[in-house]
């Protein structure tokens, strides 16, 4: 009888979880470890044969300055976007679950730029900031418009920090709105009770309350942003003269047209490394406001 | 504990499975239609053996197409070439425009799909030359009884010939003839700027007419390709003498602000900066918007070569007759460089031996033989507006004027060398092009930017 249960198991073991497994696997496990080895060799596309050449490709990718000077400016992007995005979603989401008129088509036009692909949205924008904005700062003679912002390196990455505000706002005011539609409501009518009103209501009972829903929004900003590349190349093609690009788009400089796959191989590990730790440990964090209702 | 052992022995199997799906190298997996492994195997050893497909049998060829602008020409090309011969499929590997185009070449390597045929940069001949087949006299003897002088050079890697240009191309500072007739009262001579002197006294007098002097396209692609580049090609006639400077940057036995050359065409960068049509915001880098500008006359001149026609021929009411003038880096007329313009092989065909059988081989040597000089299969490229360097071209063909223009300049031999081209990747023109971008904008001095461009081919060694 007992031997019949095993079996069971591992039949329906096999139909629901190998082929997830086999594709997790297939994609994701594979070329990953595939990866890994590749950081140990020599291997060039060009001539694929490659010999074990130890930690070299990590001590080439641990002193070439330009590719952590690109990482800082990494974590700068991905700070302010972060901060930005969680907050503008946060006071979009509040006003939307609030008393409002054209919440529906508040919240659709919101989320809308999240379904526009990166290559697409990078290249609406640049049109927007070369074409546009330039001309209303020539028109109105507003200095900072006049110039793109794209062509100067401080304003070229504020121009990303914007565009990736504008993309990601939409999606993570959806996760905010499901977080504060599930607060108690006796919560917070014994708040009201106790005369807690407007931002002290905010600060003292929704936001300890949707702790859960900042872990998401912070987790999913954090590690996409970190992994920007379609936004990168199709808004500012890392100009002007490389100073935002962002580290993703120098391991692919360094890999496929630099000709040094291996050592941006072994770059995109020690970014790998970066983000995990960095998302991880936000994650653990966080987990030690969360309350329950 | 037991259901993570049976995960974890589930993935150790799929990633075996994976394993052993994957291609050995040693192109079985990857076998071409129509060979036998033996064959395949074989290939490399047995390139030049010439062998006619046989009747009835069909031989497919790929041909991998960097000429992005123009995919639409070959595949009309190669639909003509299969009707004149039906046993032979030329298929179109498309890239597009701009970037992605190494990646895709390097994807296709790395899985044991090799094209057949590359139009790829010279440079990138080098890099795969040890998987190319030679074009000898025996295989393809179009390209020694046509090929213009120094065509088979072009494409001669270490004694090897592994390419064969199909076009050649021309840059310099083109200009607008129209507005610069109107300036200088009709009777504007190109052969009087042959200095820098003169290329001012230009410019001031264009600027003073209330036209910009010049257009420069703040990419990096045309500061680091083309710019730049010039400082390396001017060193001397033969294409070795760029070349050699080259290394003698990167072992460190000279310093570009040490030649006189260099320093000499950052003078006229600089004049040509200061009258920039771009000055307010150089780094646009709008080629269309640029071209544009330039067509509609708003600057007089605009350094860029004769592509730049395959835009300006799309756009009304644009100017149609355009010229070039050098790019003087000195007061010496007699100076290499100053009364000459840039002609430059932008594209190879290649063939790979590394994954083709040798009948695949052969049909890829015979259809470059039509398509580079048949007068059918040049009629394609030569409605694309192409220059093309064979001396069984139609003399009766009316290019834009911007080929004209280029011709104008090789017929007289006043051309620059540019076979240092051949080692201007893509990693070349991006990093020292943004370092050129930088000083153009004021963000570096010249200082910097010769340390810049040291450092760089220093690593490089």
């Amino acid at each position: 009888m007992k031997e019949k249960v095993r079996l069971r198991d591992i039949g329906s073991f096999s139909v629901f979880v190998l082929p997830s497994l086999f594709v997790f696997s297939a994609v994701l496990l594979a070329p990953m470890l595939y990866g890994v080895y590749l950081t140990f060799t020599d291997y060039n596309p060009i001539h694929g044969a490659s010999n074990f050449v130890g930690f070299q490709n990590y001590r080439e990718a641990l002193t070439d300055t330009v590719f952590f000077r690109q990482l800082g400016i990494t974590i700068r992007y991905v700070i302010f976007s972060t901060i930005l995005s969680n907050l503008v979603a946060f006071i979009l989401a509040y006003l939307l679950t609030s008393k409002i008129r054209l919440k529906g088509l508040a919240r659709t036009g919101f989320f809308t730029p999240n379904l526009i692909g990166g290559i697409v949205l990078g290249f609406i924008w640049r049109l927007i900031f070369s074409n546009v904005l330039t001309v209303l700062g020539q028109q109105f003679d507003i200095g900072i418009l006049s110039t793109s912002f794209l062509t100067h390196p401080d304003r070229a990455i504020h121009a990303l920090i914007i565009v990736t505000v504008w993309q990601y706002a939409g999606y993570l005011m959806i996760i905010y709105m499901a977080g504060f539609m599930s607060i108690p409501k006796d919560v917070q009518e014994a708040a009201s009770i106790d005369r807690a009103t407007g931002l002290r209501k905010v600060f003292s009972i929704t936001i300890p309350l949707m702790v859960p829903s900042f872990i998401i929004c912070l987790f999913i900003t954090i590690s996409r942003t970190f992994m920007t590349y379609d936004l990168n190349l199709s808004l500012t093609g890392g100009d002007p003269f490389g100073s935002s690009r962002l580290a993703t788009m120098h391991i692919f400089q360094m890999a496929f047209q630099g000709g040094r796959f291996a050592v941006g191989q072994a770059q995109a590990m020690i970014l790998f490394v970066v983000v995990a730790v960095i998302a991880v440990s936000q994650v653990l964090l966080a987990k030690r406001f969360e309350v329950e209702s | 504990m037991k259901k993570v052992i049976l995960l974890v022995s589930a993935v150790v199997m799929m990633i075996v499975l994976l394993a052993a799906c994957s291609d050995d190298g040693n192109g079985e997996s990857v076998q071409q239609p129509g060979t036998t492994p033996q064959e395949a195997g074989n290939a490399e050893e047995t390139q030049d053996t010439a062998a006619q497909p046989q009747d009835g049998e069909t031989v497919t060829i790929t041909f991998f197409n960097t000429s992005a602008e123009i995919n639409d020409v070959f595949e009309e090309m190669f639909a003509r070439y299969n009707e004149l011969n039906p046993n032979v499929i030329v298929e179109l590997i498309p890239t597009g425009i701009g970037g992605g185009q190494q990646e895709q070449l390097q994807a296709l390597y790395a899985g044991g799909n090799a094209p057949t045929i590359l139009n790829v940069d010279p440079v990138n001949v080098i890099e795969y030359a040890v998987h190319l087949a030679e074009f000898t006299q025996e295989n393809s003897p179009w390209l020694w009884t046509y090929g213009a002088e120094g065509v088979v050079e072009a494409g001669t890697f270490d004694g090897r010939v592994l390419g064969a240009p199909w076009s050649v191309q021309g840059f310099g500072l083109l200009y607008n003839v129209r507005v610069v007739n109107e300036i200088f009262g009709g009777n504007f001579d190109r052969n009087t700027i042959n200095t820098q002197d003169a290329l001012r006294d230009f410019l001031e007098t264009v600027e003073a007419a209330g036209v910009a002097g010049t257009l420069l396209h703040g990419a990096n692609w045309s500061m680091g390709a083309h710019f730049l580049s010039l400082a390396y090609a001017l060193q001397g006639t033969a294409s070795s003498d760029g070349i050699n400077f080259l290394y003698s940057l990167m072992d460190g036995t000279q310093n570009i602000e040490d030649c006189p050359i260099w320093r000499g065409l950052m003078d006229t960068f600089r004049m040509l900066v200061e009258h920039n049509y771009n000055r307010n915001d150089p780094l646009v880098a709008n080629y269309d918007q640029d071209v544009l500008a330039f067509g509609e006359g708003r600057s007089a001149t605009m350094f860029m070569g004769d592509w730049a026609w395959s835009v300006m021929g799309g756009f009304q009411g644009v100017d149609q007759e355009y010229g070039f003038l050098p790019v003087p880096w000195s007061n010496n007329p007699n100076d290499y460089g100053n009364t000459q313009i840039v002609m430059v092989i932008p594209k190879l065909n290649a063939v790979d031996a590394s994954r083709s059988t040798p009948e695949q081989r052969q049909a890829a040597f015979d259809f470059l033989g039509w398509m580079h000089t048949d007068p059918e299969g040049q009629q394609f490229l030569l409605d694309a507006g192409f220059f093309m360097p064979f001396t069984n071209v139609r003399d009766d063909i009316e290019y834009n004027s911007m080929v004209q223009a280029t011709a104008w300049y090789a017929d007289q031999g006043r051309t620059i060398n540019f076979g240092v081209f051949d080692y201007i990747s893509a990693d070349v023109w991006i990093e020292t092009g943004n370092l050129m971008l930088q000083y153009m904008s004021g963000f570096i001095t010249r200082d910097q930017l010769a340390e810049g461009i040291n450092s760089y081919w220093r690593a490089q060694q």
